[in-house]
């Protein structure tokens, strides 16, 4: 290597380590801040600023996860979630990209199907639900079926929305190019839509997580929606916040794993739009 | 043998300010193998003229014919070199290149050996899983004309291909369009603002009126190739035609009122 090279290599090192760094201090700055929060909220509560009934000791938290954890009823309780969770919002995946595609091609069925969407996406999901027990009874699909209400429109939209925006010229050149047919739709217009397809996923999973919770709150069969019910009914508060906690930890963590993910797939083509 | 022919052709936009006239009453005849080079003030119609012989738009009057059949969209036997580059972002640089070989259903060792020939000629072999977004205007419009040449089409229309480009890639990408031309003799209809570009490629260049969407003036060029931009016969009739370009935009300007000394 020349000196030249291998200055030009030092300094991509430099930049690779610069890049790393900034990672690392994120997540540092991350962890510390939730670790301060913590130890505000044990502070206080060991000053006794409120009656203990009404928000309990990090301490009493933290005994009531251990304690689902060990005898299994928590683990049991996520597992419930997740399994209507990722049955619900996998058929909402399903269908709604597909049809999104479509509604974003095809005027006539956007002017009906589409209205219909954005009728439908006004209506919170949980309104299914008497409807839901009505039809399949107190049963995994009549949660699924709220899950699916919640969701699929949100999906169908955002994607939708994405195809309608995709610039003229990608769409000449894909014509000019020879894709036609299913190829189009198959190389052209899905990849085209990718963006808007990660975007309409995770506004399709939080709704569908939301819908899920209200199901479960106001349903009592089992999953994290309905140990927070019991915990209120017992009077059992470090449950309650214990599932409060369950609860955004799983939404915290999908959008880790599985958004980011496709966020930075994107950035990395795109250049734009992912975080890093 | 008339290969490309436009028959009283208009087409109608409706502005803000009323009616625009993109192209109206547009005749043209391109033979098979001519290198036609249209010139014009910014917003002649130019774009307009190109879309239309794609089949992007229909025109309002009038027909579009190649090979004597009226075209009725776009084809595979046409293709567009765009003024923006209008390659996909989900894509490499290769995959670009190659994906119109993809959608004619040929086979992965055909299409990676033409694709690596391409980005030979156009210099960017080093370049060959760079994702778009990382090029440089003057790379991007490199691979966008290694994906028209890869297609192979009977008629390449130009958009302004090289407007944006620095003068050293300008020259090695007219080195290599001339190269192209002489050994295939496609119909190639070219669009470009530079009126030396003009001559220096075209077999025919076609004046634009500033308005109206008309043709002004044809200049054949009977210079022998290989031209260069600085030749000095190449800067004679490119001087010529500015001339009457100047001309043609004052003439607008003072028919909308305008004084301009
Ligand atoms: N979609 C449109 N809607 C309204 N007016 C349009 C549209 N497209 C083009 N025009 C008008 O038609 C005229 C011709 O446009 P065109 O794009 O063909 O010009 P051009 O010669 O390619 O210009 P430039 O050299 O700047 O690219 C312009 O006056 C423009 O304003
Ligand atoms: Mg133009």
């Amino acid at each position: 290597m020349s000196i030249e090279q291998e200055e030009q290599s030092d300094i991509a090192k430099v930049r690779f380590f610069a890049q790393g760094y900034h990672v690392w201090r994120g997540r540092a700055a991350r962890l510390g801040f939730f670790v301060l929060l913590i130890g505000v909220w044990q502070v206080a509560a060991s000053l006794e600023l409120w009656n203990e009934v009404l928000f309990p000791h990090p301490k009493e938290v933290a005994d009531a996860v251990v304690l689902g954890m060990r005898d299994g009823t928590l683990p049991q309780a996520i597992e419930a979630s997740m399994r209507r969770l990722c049955m619900g919002y996998g058929i909402s995946l399903l269908i709604g990209i597909p049809l999104g595609l479509l509604l974003g091609r095809k005027r006539l069925l956007d002017d009906t199907v589409g209205s219909l969407a954005v009728g439908l996406q006004a209506l919170p999901s949980i309104c299914w639900l008497p409807m839901a027990v009505l039809w399949f009874g107190l049963s995994e699909t009549a949660m699924q079926f709220v899950i699916i209400m919640g969701s699929l429109m949100s999906i169908t939209l955002a994607v939708r929305d994405g195809v309608k925006t995709i610039p003229t010229l990608y769409l000449r050149a894909a014509g000019i190019l020879g894709a036609t047919g299913w190829r189009f739709y198959w190389y052209v217009l899905l990849p085209a839509s990718l963006p808007a397809i990660i975007t309409g996923a995770k506004l399709g999973w939080s709704f569908a997580w939301r819908s899920l919770m209200a199901a479960e709150l106001l349903y009592v069969t089992s999953g994290i929606g309905s140990t927070l019910m019991m915990g209120r009914e017992l009077h059992n508060m470090a449950l309650v916040v214990a599932a409060m906690i369950l609860i955004i930890t799983i939404g915290l963590l999908t959008d880790r794993l599985i958004f980011r993910f496709g966020e930075s797939f994107i950035h990395r083509r795109w250049g734009f739009g992912g975080r890093d | 043998m008339t290969m490309v022919e436009l028959k009283n052709v208009s087409r109608v936009y409706l502005g803000q300010s009323g009616p625009v006239y993109g192209l109206s009453g547009f005749d043209l005849r391109i033979a098979e193998g001519e290198f036609v080079c249209i010139v014009g003030p910014s917003g002649c119609g130019k774009t307009t003229l190109l879309n239309i012989v794609a089949g992007f738009e229909p025109p309002d009057l009038g027909e579009v014919l190649i090979d004597g059949d009226k075209i009725a969209g776009p084809g595979t036997n046409r293709f567009v070199m765009f003024q923006e580059h209008a390659l996909f972002p989900w894509l490499n640089v290769s995959q670009n290149i190659m994906f119109g070989l993809k959608m004619a259903g040929i086979p992965k060792r055909e299409r990676e050996e033409r694709t690596a020939a391409l980005l030979k000629t156009v210099n960017l072999s080093d370049f060959s899983t760079a994702w778009i977004h990382e090029l440089s205007g003057g790379m991007k419009q490199r691979v966008a004309l290694a994906r028209a040449l890869i297609m192979d089409p009977e008629i390449l229309l130009m958009d302004e291909p090289f407007g944006a480009l620095d003068s050293q890639t300008r020259d090695m990408l007219h080195e290599e369009v001339e190269l192209v031309w002489q050994r295939t003799r496609k119909t190639i209809l070219f669009v470009t603002h530079n009126v030396r570009e003009a001559v220096r490629l075209g077999t025919r260049v076609i004046l634009m009126t500033a308005k109206g969407g008309k043709i002004l003036r044809e200049y054949p060029i009977a210079l022998p190739r290989n031209r260069f931009l600085e030749d000095v016969e190449v800067v004679k009739i490119a001087s010529q035609i500015r001339d009457d370009l100047r001309h043609e935009v004052l003439r607008a300007a003072k028919e909308e009122g305008y004084h301009v000394d």
